[in-house]
């Protein structure tokens, strides 16, 4: 195991990660709005406060009249006079006529910087009638300027600063997919040809893909107490992520059942292909057929609706490839282990 | 500041409070740890190969 | 062809054998039924008579899940023994396995009839419900989910009786986890099946129910010549 290529990718999937771990938490959210108060809204003049998270979508001394609020119901826009701006609030006189074509009003702040930033169903008239908004409430939209944001991670409402999670949970399960299928490849092998050198590398795929399935199912467990309020909830795609772990874990019951049996690479072998089969179907067929709350269930799903945008895809593909590699490299470890200790029970 | 903290701990802990180096830092020295140790273990099994004359391929 | 002809010869020839020797070592169909009507009656009384509609079938499908460990966690007990070397040289593999599923859905349909009919004799329907919605969908949920789950505990006892010295508890260690998905979609199209929901909503799970047996089937029929190979 000599040669410097093997230290190159070694070491370059640590490098990779550690500029994932910097850029990924180094870098900012840009500004999105979290909330409207007050959000039950009567038929008088209100002050109403919106808040922000992420970067500040103003300098410290703003002027009101660069930037422009408006709220909308239905496909009318309301007007609203902005009294106030500090960097990461907005201040806005409004007033409700008595009728609106929908009760819901969602807000639309233009900024000269930051682009335009939306909060939908900011609040709610609760005694307005059902009508056009009149004449003098009226607001014509703004132009719209282009961001200026710099490098910035996109904001989302209620994944919000969690969305750096992305470089975590994402990879981990790629790379538990891509060494389990390793693994799946070496049993097909271990059948085929029954050589003890395809158990060991099935054995090998498996330890490492379970620390893996172990480590997708922490940091998915966080982020659904993050965005969802509860550490687990009863989802296609987790409960399926959980029974492959489970199975996995079962994979390794039988192996240590066995023993010294000479049968057991052949076993497990049939174990493996087997749970590969149940994996597949489990975190990839089901999912798609059935309601999910987990992002991307029509079609991939992974993160297609994330929609990726640059700044993201720059720090998610190294992330993707560092996770991959480092997870490859802790199975040629354990590989070279059982090769070793298989080597001296046989001599 | 003050009123985000209150609204959202984590979204007003992230920025607010500059405690991202905090979170940078664990992270790194968590990796540089696991490095290590992977690396070591690899000269590790690197000698016990060649001691270990000719294991099976 | 000869081929062919042997191994469905061995199906029949296996299923007929276990079908005899069911009948005439009578106690160990009898356990299972017996097993499958106690575990209804203690769930009657500990359910104190009144039951919602999820804890019913909450209660259904263990009682039918831990009744079909039973039953078919001790299908490949007697090839643990010699019978096991006899059956090497003289049985073609895949039909083995053939007739050991074959024998299995029967024992399945049996055991679903047994633990319904029992479930609704002392328990009735849950509170709330004067009878269900849709009784033929509950009975062909309880069914399917059933033969769902015993292909897999097959396959799954299967590989556990291989292990030397092993006990049942292994399969159910193994098996358990693989039971999940199966189990959720059974709950779930029992729970329809009392209530009102249209029958749209609810087509979708006996098709997934069955899609699954049949795979699980079909993969336990490629690789058990590979677990029964010396």
């Amino acid at each position: 195991m000599k040669g410097g290529w093997n230290w190159i990718w070694k070491g370059s999937s640590i490098a990779l990660l550690a500029y994932v771990i910097l850029r990924g938490f180094s870098t900012p959210l840009q500004p999105g709005l979290v909330s409207a108060t007050p959000s039950q809204l009567t038929l008088e003049e209100h002050t109403l406060t919106l808040l922000a998270v992420g970067q500040p979508f103003a300098r410290e001394n703003a002027q009101a009249s660069d930037f422009e609020l408006v709220l909308r119901s239905g496909d009318q826009l309301l007007a609203t006079v902005l009294t106030d701006v500090q960097p990461h609030a907005a201040t806005a006189k409004v007033r409700i006529p008595s009728t609106l074509p929908s009760r819901a009003l969602d807000a639309f702040l233009f900024t000269p910087d930051a682009g335009t930033l939306f909060l939908g169903n900011a609040c709610f008239v609760e005694d307005a009638a059902k009508g056009d908004i009149p004449t003098e409430f009226r607001a014509q939209a703004p132009a719209e300027a282009a961001p200026k944001l710099g490098f910035s991670f996109p904001y989302q409402p209620n994944i919000m600063e969690s969305i750096r999670n992305l470089l975590w949970h994402v990879p981990m399960w790629f790379a538990m997919f891509f060494i389990m299928g390793l693994g799946f490849v070496a049993s097909l092998a271990q059948l085929r040809t029954d050589s003890v050198k395809w158990d060991l590398r099935a054995e090998a795929a498996v330890r490492t893909g379970v620390i893996f399935g172990l480590l997708g199912l922490t940091t998915g467990s966080l982020w659904a107490r993050w965005t969802w309020g509860a550490w687990w909830v009863s989802d296609p795609q987790l409960n399926g992520a959980l029974v492959t772990v489970l199975l996995y874990s079962g994979y390794l019951i039988l192996r240590a059942a066995l023993g010294e049996d000479d049968r057991v690479g052949r076993l497990a072998a049939v174990y493996n292909v087997f749970a590969f089969v149940m994996l597949v179907i489990l975190l990839m067929v089901l999912p798609r057929y059935t309601e999910s709350l987990h992002p991307g269930k029509d079609g991939n799903p992974g993160f297609n609706s994330y929609d990726l945008d640059n700044s993201l895809r720059a720090v998610f593909y190294p992330a993707v490839i560092g996770w991959g590699a480092l997870c490859y490299w802790m199975y040629t470890l354990r590989l070279r282990m059982n090769r070793i200790a298989y080597s001296l029970l046989s001599r | 500041m003050h009123a985000l903290l209150l609204l959202n701990s984590l979204e007003g802990f992230f920025f607010g409070s500059g405690k991202a180096h905090v979170v940078t830092g664990v992270a790194l020295t968590i990796l540089a740890g696991l490095a290590f140790a992977m690396w070591r273990m690899d000269r590790r099994l690197s000698r016990l190969e060649e001691e270990n004359a000719n294991p099976p391929s | 062809m000869a081929a062919t002809q042997h191994t469905l010869r061995t199906a029949a020839t296996i299923a007929r054998m276990e079908w005899r020797l069911e009948w005439r070592q009578g106690h160990q169909l009898a356990a299972v039924g017996l097993f499958a009507v106690a575990s209804v009656y203690v769930a009657f009384q500990a359910s104190d008579q009144r039951t919602s509609a999820s804890a019913w079938t909450a209660m259904l499908w263990l009682v039918h899940l831990f009744s079909g460990f039973t039953a078919i966690g001790r299908l490949f007990d007697r090839e643990r023994s010699q019978v096991r070397r006899y059956l090497q040289w003289t049985a073609a593999p895949l039909g083995l396995m053939l007739g050991k599923l074959f024998h299995a859905v029967i024992t399945t349909t049996a055991l679903t009839g047994i633990v319904l009919g029992a479930f609704v004799l002392f328990l009735g329907w849950p509170v709330g419900i004067e009878s269900p919605g849709k009784p033929g969908l509950l009975i062909l949920g309880a069914w399917l989910g059933g033969l769902s789950m015993t292909t897999t505990l097959v396959f799954v006892s299967a590989v556990a009786s291989q292990v030397r010295g092993g006990s049942g508890a292994l399969g159910a260690v193994l098996g358990l986890p693989l039971l999940i998905p199966q189990l959720i979609l059974a709950t779930r199209l029992s729970r329809g099946a009392l209530g009102d929901e249209p029958w749209t909503m609810l087509v979708e799970y006996p098709l997934f129910l069955g899609a699954l047996g049949a795979g699980t089937a079909t993969i336990a029929c490629i690789l058990f010549p590979y677990i029964w190979r010396e």
